[in-house]
């Protein structure tokens, strides 16, 4: 019996063995089942292909789902909107040669571009239009941006290339809001193929530069050009999406020449790669503005004195230096300049004195407040908060300082006032598009959790008359004035420490050129090509 | 043997139902509210209602592990809170990348774990000895992370020899692979240089070498053979920490298998995919102990079921 057992032992053992081992063999091979094919195809393609490495993998290729400004990046090469915006945050013809907003500002005919096909061959028109606008407005298709469209009453087709958007009311940000991808134009056929329907959308297809070819979740997504385009033609045939969370490892992957393009490498690492004459690096400016939300409704932050003086006391320019590594400025405006409705209120000189002065005049001597940041959000985001921390302590204002993971984070800082644990907190504000109405969601009482975001629970009678006149005013001029006049207010009164307006790394290498950005942290590389 | 063996599955069922509980109790117990992480940050305030609603959110939490199980035993592991898209499909689909890693490191582990236990066991004192511990310490002490990305900055930057990342051709499994490998290839060749010591002290062996048999036919016919019980149930189990170890290597290597998916779902608050994911691993690792027991008993005279 024994040896009968032992040789057993050993059979089983080699059969293990040989498993593993054979699977080694063929696991190599088989790897990328779903992707070898392609895989190789791509490379076949040598220079034609343009890879770029991104951190996030699509929740949704569903145009109007989209929250993320990556994964809407990625599908603005399948899918485009009636306008666009350009490089400054100006509103140009997209799929839309031109459009006539009425005299009261209660509808928008728009003249549809001709010839534009879809990537099924449909063409696209005024009824496709009607088709997306209505499915946006569907609340049986999941669209978390619907409130910036739900000012839409109803499309009329006029003919083939003309339609009109009735609105509710004026609604000046519309044209703004139609620019970002959630309206973006999808193929109305399309919503009964490749698996899609109405509700749940899978495989965009639209009309842009590049037609969606293979989605590996969690890996990559590969472009192919599209060959009937109506604009100007891209270089590439190809364009991959690499989804890689790792920023460092982003950055070998770049280094290595694996890649031709990458967002977001490891803050820390930038003037390194800017002294890399392999790479260049673009630090774009974007709209994302950092704040310490300062909580308005706590007793001792109730007076503006003291909130100003937590904005005298915080060296930004030093942060930004030494601790973001270049990559922002200093705000000047509660918010980002490619806004409409931008105009210079600012600044809060770094001047200690000042707080010092201001802090004794309100009577807030020995505050402590609690300070909550997250990590890894916002560039460099703990690393700044300890900065603040340090220029807070030197005025004499105590913080204890924590952090924790982004769900919990929004758990804890978008809470009614009265349930409020903490009193200064970092976020980061960017909107879709390029409006003060987006900002001020941000100011005004409606949006106080937990029905909006505005965190620091800041109102303003003033200010709430400015910008619902604002939101309604058709003339853009007299518009631009009272979002100005309501951000005067609002600089002056500090619900926020005002920070900076971070910006966008983009690094590419230095053999591509015609790379570029928009001012929504999104880049533009559809026309990259490689160097002369 | 037919009785030990139905007692032992059931067993297992029990634990696994135990480990539903428990995942299904710890991810509520997160706070953050998944419906708003899922309607992302300029969702109004009905879209995420809504949403709430349609994850079931809103129902007591007894009901909804009532529904769950339910659904569970129908083999419906329920629709990703973050992509929309059934769990089961979405894991299975990523399921081949963790388990190919997986195999791959447990085979290289198994071979050079052995090998290296095999001569430190028989080389006792030398300085192969010596140098086998000392890189087999420095393997469970480097962090996943850190070897990750010094093999990428080696390999891929400076060497431009091996692809950095991704799954896109055969060779970008190495990187991923040596890492993991470097992981579990210690606790390998420890217990195999443990196992090869006691057999070598025992009597047949004894007598083997005073017959004046061969080293060679020794150490493998007549030691290696009666060490490999143990060694393979370490392997079996090692294979178990493998697929836990791959949730940071394929983060780091951007390997597109369940453990990267893994991470993702729970930054997104996407419940019913971790749970799904959760319940895989732990059926993959009660499956293993099942069977690690079942071969024992088979290979091993001396153990008596009952």
């Amino acid at each position: 019996m024994r040896p009968l057992k032992s040789m057993r032992v050993v059979a089983l053992a080699v059969v293990l063995v040989a498993a593993l081992l054979l699977s080694a063999c063929s696991g190599g091979g088989a790897a990328p089942s779903g992707s070898s094919g392609e895989g190789s195809d791509s490379s076949a393609g040598g220079d034609k292909t343009f890879r770029i490495a991104v951190g996030i993998d699509p929740d949704t290729l569903d145009p109007a789902g989209m929250t993320t400004t990556t994964v809407a990046n990625m599908v603005d090469y399948i899918v485009e909107t009636l306008v666009k915006i350009d490089k400054d945050g100006n509103i140009q013809p997209g799929l839309a040669e031109s459009w006539q907003v009425a005299p009261d500002g209660r509808s928008i005919t728009f003249k549809l571009r001709q010839g534009v096909k879809f990537h099924d061959g449909t063409p696209f028109n005024a009824e496709a239009v009607k088709f997306n606008i209505e499915r946006i407005l569907n609340p049986e298709v999941r669209m978390p941006l619907r409130a910036s469209y739900a000012v839409i009453q109803s499309v009329e087709v006029k003919d083939d290339y003309t339609v009109t958007l009735h609105l509710k009311e004026p609604a000046p940000y519309l044209l703004g809001a139609l620019t970002y991808t959630a309206a973006g134009m999808i193929s109305p056929k399309s919503v009964n193929e490749h698996g899609n329907s109405m509700t749940t959308y899978q495989h965009p297809v639209g009309t842009g530069p590049y037609v969606l070819k293979q989605y590996t979740k969690g890996s990559q997504l590969v472009l192919e050009k599209f060959q009937d385009y109506w604009g100007e033609k891209p270089y590439y045939d190809q364009v991959v999406f690499q989804i890689v969370p790792e920023a460092a490892t982003r950055e070998s992957l770049l280094l290595a020449g694996q890649v031709d393009m990458i967002i977001l490498p490891p803050t820390s690492d930038i003037p390194a790669l800017q002294k890399n004459p392999k790479v260049k690096v673009l630090l774009a400016p974007s709209d994302r503005t950092i704040f310490v939300a300062i909580n308005t409704q706590h007793p001792a932050l109730k007076d503006k004195r003291v909130r100003q003086a937590l904005n005298y006391a915080v060296n930004k320019e030093e942060i930004i230096k030494n601790v973001l590594f270049g990559a922002a400025d200093v705000m000047d405006a509660p918010m980002a300049k490619p806004l409409l409705g931008y105009c210079q209120t600012g600044p809060y000189p770094y001047d200690p004195e000042k707080a010092k002065q201001l802090l004794q005049e309100a009577g807030a001597t020995n505050l402590e407040l609690k300070f909550v940041t997250p990590t890894g959000r916002y560039l460099q985001d703990y690393q700044a908060a300890q900065a603040i921390a340090n220029f807070l302590q030197q005025v004499g204002v105590k913080t204890t300082l924590s952090t924790m993971d982004w769900p919990t984070y929004t758990a804890t800082v978008q809470v009614p006032p009265e349930q409020a644990t903490v009193q200064l907190h970092i976020l980061g504000w960017a909107p879709t598009f390029m409006d003060a109405q987006q900002q001020m969601l941000q100011f005004t009482k409606d949006n106080h959790p937990p029905k909006g975001l505005a965190s620091s629970y800041y109102t303003n009678p003033r200010v709430e008359e400015l910008v619902a006149q604002a939101n309604r005013e058709v003339d853009q001029a007299k518009r631009q004035q009272l979002y100005c006049e309501a951000a005067r207010i609002i600089w002056e009164d500090a619900p926020w420490i005002f920070l900076w307006v971070q910006r966008f790394p983009i690094v590419h290498s230095a053999e591509v050129t015609n790379i570029s950005y928009l001012p929504n942290e999104k880049f533009d590389a559809i026309y990259a090509r490689p160097v002369q | 043997m037919k009785r030990y063996i139905i007692k032992r599955l059931f067993a297992a069922v029990i634990t696994l139902l135990g480990v539903t509980f428990a995942v299904f109790l710890t991810v509520r117990l997160i706070p953050g509210d998944p419906a708003v992480v899922v309607a992302g940050p300029m969702a109004s305030a009905e879209e995420v209602e809504r949403i709430r609603t349609q994850l079931g959110l809103d129902r007591p939490f007894l009901e909804q592990y009532g529904t769950y199980l339910s659904r569970l035993i129908r083999g419906d592991l329920g629709v990703s809170a973050r992509t929309q898209q059934p769990v089961l499909r979405e894991i299975l689909a990523r399921l081949p990348y963790t388990l190919e890693l997986a195999l791959v490191s447990g085979a290289l582990a198994t071979i050079t774990g052995v090998a290296a236990g095999v001569i430190a066991a028989t080389r006792r004192y030398t300085l192969f000895d010596y140098l086998a511990s000392f890189g087999t310490l420095l393997g469970v002490s480097m962090p996943v992370y850190w070897l990750g990305l010094l093999l990428i900055v080696l390999f891929a930057v400076r060497l431009q020899l091996l692809p950095a990342a991704g799954a896109d051709e055969p060779a970008s499994i190495v990187l991923p692979a040596l890492t993991l490998t470097a992981y579990s290839v210690a606790l390998v060749a420890r217990m195999t240089r443990a196992t090869m010591f006691e057999v070598l002290e025992q009597d047949y062996v004894r007598t083997a070498w005073a017959k004046g048999l061969p080293l060679r036919r020794i150490i493998y016919r007549h030691a290696l053979r009666n060490a490999l019980v143990p060694i393979v149930t370490v392997v079996a189990l090692q294979f178990g920490a493998l697929l836990g170890g791959a949730v940071l290597t394929e983060s780091v290597f951007a390997w597109p298998g369940i453990g990267l998916l893994l991470v993702d779902s729970i930054f997104a608050r996407d419940f019913p995919m971790v749970q799904g994911i959760v319940l895989i691993y732990s059926t993959m690792i009660i499956l293993l102990n099942l069977g690690v027991d079942l071969l024992y008993a088979y290979v091993d005279p001396r153990i008596r079921y009952g």
